[in-house]
């Protein structure tokens, strides 16, 4: 009996029986939906990780003021000190220092308003993250030193106050002070979204976060990634020194390697993965229960069936064959019915709103081979006793059964 | 062309032996049309599962076209009903979710022909049902069903046809139409072989072998 011959009987019993196959199926539906759907989603979360990471610049540490409450007295950090991380004679391993100081904001342009992200920065901040320039020109040292008010849009709040006008040129308020927009910036992606606006890093402390010198951030950049660890002891007796810490006393900042992070993340979601994966392998097992017990009913429906086939001609691997069939088609077909229901569902989620950030599924061919190739595995297996049942009926004693 | 020499078929129940068939020997040659009667219990089941390669003897040889069938495996008997042999039984055994011209085509299946559904259609134009060809056995009367059994039966060309008692469900006037499409079956040179309890229905046959506790106590020709 050639396997096309065995596909299409197993489709009409499969078909002879709608309902009966329908509730079978459907474990192994709700199964393959529920891992292509978790699995597509944790690439879209990775993607979209990946891309974070990219853009923050994962080789940079960055410094913060301790929030650890056991310190006690905590100066904060200051442009000073982002200076004097700069000084090649005590920080020789630093390439790159890049002080930020972040705040919300309310920017309003025409009848638009946006409460954003506002970062004073510097222009040696484009080091660190993957700054693009859309339109206009990018925050330089002349702005820094003049305290210039201008401002840098990000992607998303250029479309929001402005639309389809170009925004450089426009004059942008936000908390009492006009700023003129210089440019713009290209889509980033990621967690951090593009709702965020940049001016030069003094005119935030003056117009945005009340005068004086303090920074929220430092970000610093090994000369090369060898010097990491050079860079995090000069960059601690740098700090140490100048906040006058006395020995045995703790850091009152903290420095976050963002590849430890980045490491941690992706050990945290390769867990979450293999979660998911279990959680959709118990479904698979149900269901591939539930064809088994089916296909078991079956084989005791059909034996004077069994018997008739054996008595006009056929061996016991035609029997066999055309119960493992049906089952491997029945699982396949749940599997189709449940990958149609993943994509589908993956395409209403579209993107998933995290914050000011979005995730995409991705249903990539890899995970639609898997899923498939597993349900027909699935039935495979489930229907192998019931198949082997069928194979060895004896004819006689079939023919018999009413 | 067929023989069964000292066929012997003894099943155990319990601690008692029953011999269903006792040292039976008979041959019958190609084209002969047999009846084979007796009463329940006397054998003929046995007989039958036997002759059509079902069953295997507890001892003694059964040759078919000069080929002892008695030592074969299971795939091998399997092979031998496909090809060699046919069946006509009294409850039709059909399947019911078959049209008649799939009921016919499945041998063919199994021995991997192809141009099925011409064969298939020519099988039921003999047995004079082809308009049925795409009716399922559940709209057909018994007559009706009983002859795309026969046609499922030739469509190997078999050597020897085997029914049990091919006309139990039928009104006389079916049972006629169908001992006469046997009859015109075994002309053309197929042997049959019919178990029956009803002497009008042995009485299409050439021969009758009468069977009584798995012995045969009469062979008669007509």
């Amino acid at each position: 009996m050639s396997l096309w011959e065995s596909l299409k009987s197993a489709w009409q019993a499969i078909f002879s029986n709608k309902t009966r196959s329908f509730l079978t199926m459907l474990g192994i539906v709700i199964g393959v939906c529920a891992v292509v759907l978790l699995v597509s989603l944790g690439q879209g979360f990775q993607a979209s990780m990946t891309t974070t990471f990219n853009n923050m610049g994962a080789s940079a540490l960055y410094i913060s003021t301790s929030t650890d409450k056991a310190v006690t007295s905590v100066r904060p950090l200051t442009l000073d000190d982002a200076e004097a991380l700069q000084d090649k004679t005590v920080a020789p391993s630093i390439s790159v220092v890049s002080p930020t100081l972040s705040s919300r904001v309310t920017v309003q342009y025409g009848n638009n308003s946006a409460n954003v992200q506002a970062t004073g920065v510097k222009p040696v901040i484009t080091e660190i993250r993957n700054y693009q320039v859309d339109q206009g020109r990018f925050i330089t040292d002349q702005d820094v030193t003049a305290r210039s008010n201008i401002i840098v849009l990000g992607y998303q709040t250029a479309t929001v106050l402005c639309g389809t006008d170009n925004p450089v040129g426009k004059s942008v308020r936000g908390q009492g002070s006009k700023y003129q927009v210089v440019g713009t910036l290209q889509k980033m992606g990621g967690f951090g979204g593009d709702s965020y606006i940049l001016m030069p890093l003094t005119t935030m402390q003056s117009k945005l976060t009340g005068g004086g010198n303090n920074v929220q951030q430092i970000a610093v950049k090994a000369v090369s990634s060898d010097l990491v660890d050079s860079v995090i002891s000069e960059v601690t007796s740098v700090l140490r020194n100048r906040h006058y810490i006395r020995t045995g006393a703790a850091d009152d900042f903290t420095i976050t390697d963002m590849r430890e992070t980045l490491a941690s993340m992706q050990a945290t979601l390769a867990g979450f993965s293999l979660f998911m994966g279990a959680v959709g392998a118990i479904s698979l097992i149900v269901g591939g229960i539930g064809i088994m017990n089916i296909m078991l009913v079956s084989v005791t429906e059909r034996t004077r069936e069994i018997g008739i086939r054996k008595a006009i001609g056929a061996k016991r691997r035609d029997i066999l064959l055309q119960f493992l069939i049906e089952a491997a088609a029945l699982s396949l077909t749940g599997g189709l019915v449940g990958l149609g229901l993943a994509m589908l569902g993956a395409m209403l989620m579209g993107n998933i709103s995290l914050g000011n950030t979005t995730v995409t599924p991705v249903i990539s061919a890899g995970i639609v081979f898997i899923a498939l190739g597993v349900s027909i595995g699935t039935g495979l297996v489930s229907g192998t006793y019931p198949a082997f049942r069928a194979a060895r009926l004896d004819p006689i004693e079939s023919l018999r059964h009413e | 062309m067929i023989e069964l020499k000292n066929i012997s078929k003894i099943y155990d129940i319990g601690d008692v032996k029953v011999a269903a068939l006792n040292n039976v020997s008979f041959t019958c040659e190609k084209g002969e049309f047999i009846s084979i009667m007796g009463h329940s219990g006397s054998g003929k089941s046995t007989m039958m599962n036997i002759l059509g390669c079902l069953d295997r003897p507890t001892s003694g040889s059964y040759i078919i076209d000069s080929v002892d069938v008695a030592g074969m495996t299971d795939d091998e008997l399997a092979a031998m009903r496909n090809r060699k042999l046919g069946f006509v039984f009294q409850s039709y055994n059909l399947l019911p979710k078959l049209t008649a011209i799939a009921n016919v085509e499945l041998p063919l299946i199994y021995s991997g022909n192809n141009h099925r559904r011409q064969r298939a259609l020519a099988a039921l134009e003999a047995v004079g049902i082809g308009k049925r060809a795409s009716h399922k056995p559940s709209e057909m009367s018994g007559g009706e069903q009983q002859r795309v059994a026969i046609a499922r039966a030739l469509i190997n060309d078999p050597l020897v046809i085997l029914a049990d008692e091919p006309t139990g469900n039928l009104d006389t006037q079916m049972s006629h139409n169908i001992m006469s499409l046997l009859v015109e079956q075994s002309k053309k040179g197929i042997t049959i072989i019919v178990v029956t309890h009803e002497e009008d229905i042995a009485a299409y046959t050439q021969r009758t072998i009468y069977l009584r506790d798995g012995i045969i106590i009469e062979d008669k020709k007509r």
